[in-house]
């Protein structure tokens, strides 16, 4: 009986500590998954935010309608054609060196973020599945929005009552993006842009939904435009050219055709 | 009270059948395997039943192709079909179109002989009323489109047969958007009046995923002239764990050692060697 009632008590503080190192373990794991980017700076006489690791390998993009500046990483064995799922991270923030960051709220950081992850994802999903974590196979997209700047006040007339107006707009006049997309496991570089197309001159996100909100159109198209050059840099460096085109052509015979 | 628990009982036994039950119905089929039939649908050549017979072998589940439509059902008792692999059949079942399964009741063997002349089930056994010169033109330039489609991977296999001026698009991806890109492609070429899109979608489970992972890698180490930047020579199809190998390789020893080297993938169920050898003088004839 004292046996069993001291490998009780052994279980119940094994137990004990078991639930506790799970509580303590999980608490601390929590944030790491759920960092949401807060909004950072421009560096003063930076010509680049400094989200992306390097700026070295860029080149101007031979397309001048495509992303400015771009890298495709061409080994035979990692380059784009080896992946076909992707994970969307969260969209980043880097306001103007001289903006007013404590006028940037959460609110409208997040208003901006969402709408553009959003947008990304609509933008690549059918060539590049959207997936919730990293596997094999699978991208990591990472992206920007640089020189975000704070804009007027938004008026409570200015947007409609479902929409809730934010106390300072922010201004996407100057913006730019920059992107890169990483082998999701390993964290390598498979290709990366930085887009200096001024896409949104003028335009202005000043609330909740502001998508909704004709006032603010033209942020939302700016932020589609922006997604769809992202999807245009996949499809071309998708494309088959020059010797590879008639290897290409050469391999393919469909099954079932001989007699 | 027995009296109305016994009439509740009557009607729902009686109603039962017909609630449930789809339309009986009488048939002429192939029975093919579940991978050639994704494959090749279409006409019946020899290397489709020479397909049928091998995958079934594999571990690949019998399944029946209706002859006048091409339209591929499972079957709820693959005993009644398994010896039939590779031939015709006369089947009667409840057919589930849209679900794609079949109740059957009744399997016997049948011969093209018995099938009357203009039936519709006759087109596709006579594989050279499809092939005149203009088909063939139609059939290289639909080919062409196909193989330059820019998104295809390793890991996708799409292929087509032809039917008259019909396109009939089967195979594997994992892009949404290759599926609508063959689909316009193929529509687009001159001379092709029809598109059948049977092209499947593959899941992207994680398992599948690492598996295409670790059977390209241990491919591209022993097969490595068979891969390039752009593109390979094989093509590696996995579904719920079950890896389709298919493309071009020269010898028959490469074809082989492919069969060994993915067998050792861990967490892969069954591979099924497609792979067509073509030696290099072959080759530059054709």
């Amino acid at each position: 009986m004292f046996n069993s009632y001291r490998v009780l008590l052994i279980i119940g503080r094994f137990s004990l500590v078991v639930v506790l190192l799970a509580v303590v373990f999980g608490c601390s794991q929590k944030p790491a998954e759920t960092t949401t980017p807060s909004v950072k700076k421009i560096p003063a006489g930076s010509e680049y935010s400094g989200f992306l690791k390097d700026y070295s390998n860029l080149k101007p993009n031979p397309n001048p309608d495509g992303i400015s500046m771009v890298y495709v990483r061409d080994e035979a064995q990692k380059n784009l054609r080896s992946y076909f799922a992707i994970v969307v991270d969260p969209v980043e923030v880097y306001i103007a060196t001289d903006a007013d960051a404590s006028k940037v709220s959460e609110d409208s950081r997040k208003a901006l973020t969402n709408y553009f992850q959003h947008a990304l994802i609509q933008a690549v999903s059918d060539a590049f599945p959207p997936v919730d974590h990293a596997g094999p196979l699978t991208l990591r997209l990472r992206t920007a929005i640089v020189g975000v700047d704070v804009g007027g006040q938004v008026a409570a007339g200015d947007t409609p009552s479902d929409a809730k107006p934010f106390q300072h707009a922010l201004n996407i006049g100057k913006v730019g993006v920059e992107m890169e997309l990483v082998d999701s496991v390993t964290g390598e570089r498979i290709a990366a842009g930085v887009d200096r197309a001024n896409l949104g001159d003028g335009a202005e996100v000043g609330a909740e939904h502001f998508s909704k909100v004709e006032k603010f159109a033209a942020a939302r198209i700016a932020f589609d435009d922006w997604a769809g050059r992202v999807r245009a840099f996949l499809d071309s460096a998708h494309e088959i050219t020059g010797a590879d085109a008639d290897r290409v052509d050469k391999a393919y015979q469909p099954y079932g055709n001989d007699k | 009270m027995k009296k109305v628990f016994l009439l509740i009982c009557c009607l729902v036994i009686g109603a039962a059948p017909g609630f449930t039950a789809g339309e009986v119905s009488t048939f002429h089929a192939y029975v093919d395997s579940d991978v050639c039939a994704r494959l090749m649908l279409g006409p019946l050549t020899a290397s489709r039943m020479e397909c049928s017979k091998k995958t079934y072998k594999d571990g690949a589940d019998p399944v029946l192709v209706r002859l006048k439509d091409n339209t591929v059902f499972s079957v709820n008792k693959e005993k009644m079909v398994k010896d039939h692999v590779g031939n015709l059949v006369a089947v009667t079942g409840e057919a589930k179109e849209k679900a794609g399964t079949i109740k059957l009741q009744t399997v016997m063997a049948d011969d093209a002989s018995s099938i009357p002349k203009g039936d519709p089930s006759r087109r596709l056994l006579d594989v050279t009323a499809f092939k005149s010169p203009a088909s063939a033109q139609t059939f290289e330039k639909v080919r062409h489109e196909l193989a330059m489609m820019p998104y295809l991977t390793d890991f996708d296999f799409i292929s087509f047969t032809m039917v008259d001026t019909a396109i009939i698009l089967t195979g594997w991806t994992v892009r949404d958007t290759n599926r609508d890109d063959a689909f316009y492609r193929a529509k687009g070429v001159e001379g092709v009046s029809q598109v059948v899109n049977n092209i499947e979608i593959l899941p992207l489970g994680t398992n599948d995923m690492q598996i295409r992972a670790d059977a390209r890698l241990k491919l591209q180490r022993t097969h490595s002239t068979y891969f390039w930047s752009n593109g390979s020579d094989i093509k590696i199809v996995v579904k719920n764990g079950n890896i389709i190998v298919l493309g071009m390789v020269r010898t028959q020893e490469d074809a082989d050692t492919a069969t060994i080297q993915l067998n050792s993938v861990s967490m892969a169920f069954h591979v099924f060697n497609l792979l067509r050898v073509v030696p290099p003088t072959d080759k530059k004839k054709g």
